[in-house]
């Protein structure tokens, strides 16, 4: 076992920058699944507003109403200095004062001075209100050009402001009811440490492991080829396995307890994505690439994934391009597994290959085409091997 | 009985069009200290490889103790070593930890392997260093290091190709006398070179190679005898007639003279008193010199004379 002890002190002096990730991704996890809240419901912003009419006419009112259907209306004395202490203690977000003359103004077509206001200069209130006036006055003004009197353009205008848009959210997280708060976001996000945190770890000390003089006296010696390969893959499989293991171990932590029901299928997927990751690391180590190469490809792999298969962005949001692009990318088939294991889909369909309306979302099928790049990078892996290596196991023919 | 170590038979071993070995024969003896002298690219490393079937040849046969050498000649691997032109070690183990990896790819018995190791320390002075990593070591005690890794499962021969590449001389002083006891205390050792002065220095037989082929085999002094020049005899001397020149060329014994920038060289094929009868050209003529000084035929002499090349002069 002296080729696997080696590989464990190798791996002592390289998994920072891998923990490093982990404890990143765990730290950011902890405080979305407490704290998260449902970010399916929409609702309008509303302001605190003071509003001092000094025109007080029925158009003045109409303005008044339409701004208390979405705002408050916080009645103060008409006072500079309360109101300016109002502003500063954030009672009030808005003092808006319509000015006399308001109501002859606007029946005239000026829009012009018919408002003024108190106000935090630079403030969110300041922008959305002014933008609903000026609006607004743009709006009866265009009314009464086309032929309304006043009092009908005022009408006019009110009740189409007073027209509710319906807003729907696209939800990032679509999780089953019966699963805890962010646990497909957990584990949809999963793949990108995974990914990054085995390349880090485990690529370098592959190589240091084959380091082409390394290896050349190793292969001097008595130790048998396939003992050697054999040591390094029980060496690479503790690595991962710990790995995955602390992610499925702090997702316990997180979501309070155990997994259990379909829970158990995306810890099963997240395995299966970290044998992919393993793969692809053997794959690109045995090109040997050098330190910075490995951080770059880290990058660009696990970014890079994570951008186009729907990792941080959902699926959802891609465009049909990308999609086709994702689909030659394992990412792509974790998250579609993941989407499906966290939906309300019942488990009868999950599995079933029969059923074709599922056919599209067989959860299988996406494992098993997860499978299918993890056996591609091993293959070729031994291929590059042999094309690099030839005939006789070593590296001398390279010397 | 017969004390053959390594026997190497009609070797033959092509990169494409280019003949790296071309039908080589040796044979090493035990107790020897083998020299394979060459310049870079001239089949050395492959001869090297070949031997410890890390390469595979086109023709021929190797045998190392008596016993076919295959890849998976396992009990022949057990008792050779081999240290290499680059330091192999690991950076992110201890020096201890270095050698006893090493030897633990041969000794499996781990009492016995700590005995080994600590042998091996012992042997190439790293006693102060165990806990050292590879980093901290300055470039020669790293080069006792790499003896050490290839030494400490106590081979019976032990293969260094280029052990003193880009190393100062001090500790090439060091490796050379390391190399010697090593032998002494019953290695057969290959030693492979372009630095003829070591070469000349510990080996006890030498095979010189050019473009794969062994072109002389012998003792240094064999080999020496195999060539025309016995003495040079170099005179630092301004404007020499032509005269005076195809005098020096008629003495007894010279067979060739060079003058050029000013230096004389006279080449000498046997005879006692060469350089008293140069002297006697000289005062005859009454001519002015500098230094004089007489040279005995160096290993890159017998090279020039075989190939006409320098073998000094070819780092390719």
């Amino acid at each position: 076992m002296q080729v696997f002890k080696v590989f464990i002190k190798v791996l002592k002096s390289k998994w920072l920058s891998s923990l490093m990730y982990m404890i990143v991704f765990v730290a950011i996890a902890i405080p979305m699944a407490k704290e998260k809240t449902a970010e399916s419901k929409f609702e309008l912003n509303s302001l605190k507003i003071a509003v001092f009419d000094k025109d007080d006419t029925p158009e003045s009112q109409e303005l008044i109403n339409l701004i208390k259907k979405n705002n408050e209306i916080v009645d103060i004395d008409e006072d500079k200095n309360k109101i300016l202490d109002s502003l500063y203690s954030e009672s009030i977000d808005y003092a808006l004062i319509i000015n006399e003359g308001y109501s002859s103004s606007l029946a005239a077509g000026n829009t012009d001075g018919l408002f003024g206001s108190y106000h935090v200069h630079d403030s969110y209130s300041v922008v959305y209100m002014g933008q609903f006036l000026n609006e607004y006055a743009a709006s009866v003004k265009a009314c009464t050009v086309s032929g309304m009197d006043i009092t009908e353009a005022v009408k006019t205008v009110g009740s189409s402001f007073s027209e509710e848009t319906e807003v729907s959210m696209l939800s990032e997280e679509k999780n089953s009811s019966d699963m805890p708060k962010f646990f497909g976001g957990y584990f949809r996000y999963m793949p990108y440490i995974i990914i990054s945190a085995i390349l880090n770890a485990l690529c370098p000390v592959i190589l240091t492991m084959t380091r082409r003089d390394i290896r050349y006296r190793t292969n001097c010696s008595c130790l048998r080829p396939s003992s050697f390969t054999l040591q390094l893959y029980a060496g690479s499989t503790v690595l991962v396995l710990v790995q995955w293991l602390v992610l499925i171990a702090a997702g316990l932590f997180i979501f309070g307890g155990m997994y259990s029901g379909r829970q158990w299928l995306a810890v099963l997927n997240s395995l299966i994505f970290t044998m992919v990751s393993t793969s692809l690391t053997v794959f690109i180590a045995s090109f040997d690439p050098s330190e910075k190469v490995i951080s770059l490809l880290t990058q660009i792999l696990g970014l890079g994934m994570s951008f186009l298969c729907g990792i941080f962005v959902p699926l959802s949001m891609l465009s049909d391009s990308v999609l086709a692009f994702s689909r030659f990318l394992p990412a792509y088939w974790y998250v579609k597994a993941n989407e499906l294991i966290c939906s309300d889909v019942g488990f009868g369909r999950v599995f079933s290959i029969s059923d074709s309306s599922s056919a599209g979302g067989d959860l299988l099928l996406y494992m098993g085409i997860e499978l299918g790049f993890a056996v591609t990078f091993a293959v070729l892996s031994v291929l590059v091997h042999r094309l690099r290596y030839g005939r006789v196991s070593t590296v001398a023919a390279s010397y | 009985m017969d004390n053959t170590v390594v026997k190497i038979e009609n070797l033959v071993k092509r990169y494409g069009q280019l003949i790296a070995l071309d039908h080589l024969d040796l044979e090493i003896k035990e107790g020897e200290i083998f020299g394979l002298l060459g310049p870079n690219g001239s089949g050395k490393t492959t001869t090297i490889n070949c031997l410890l079937s890390l390469l595979a040849f086109d023709k021929g046969n190797i045998k190392i103790f008596g016993r076919e050498m295959t890849p998976v000649s396992y009990d022949i691997k057990k008792d050779i070593g081999i240290i290499m032109q680059n330091v192999a070690v690991f950076d992110e183990l201890s020096v201890y930890e270095n050698i006893d990896y090493f030897c633990g790819l041969y000794i499996s018995d781990k009492a016995k392997r700590k005995q080994y190791v600590e042998e091996a320390i012992r042997f190439v002075g790293l006693e102060d260093f165990v806990k050292f990593y590879p980093k901290k070591l300055s470039g020669g005690l790293l080069r006792r290091l790499n003896i050490a890794c290839g030494i400490a499962h106590k081979p019976k021969l032990i293969i260094l190709d280029e052990p003193t590449v880009a190393v100062d001389p001090q500790s090439r002083n060091k490796i050379l006398e390391g190399i010697e006891e090593l032998n002494r205390n019953g290695a057969t050792i290959i030693y492979t070179s372009h630095y003829m002065e070591e070469v000349e220095q510990i080996c006890t037989r030498i095979a010189i190679m050019d473009k794969g082929r062994k072109i002389a085999e012998g003792s240094k002094d064999e080999l020496k005898r195999m060539i025309r020049n016995t003495e040079t005899v170099t005179i630092e001397i301004i404007g020499l007639s032509d005269d005076v020149l195809n005098e020096f060329a008629g003495l007894p014994h010279v067979y060739d003279t060079k003058y050029e920038d000013g230096k004389l060289s006279v080449f000498c094929s046997g005879g006692k008193h060469n350089l008293i009868r140069i002297m006697d050209v000289l005062r005859k003529n009454d001519l002015s010199f500098g230094r004089v000084y007489s040279e005995l035929p160096t290993l890159n002499d017998v090279f020039l004379e075989i190939t006409g090349k320098d073998l000094r002069d070819k780092e390719d």
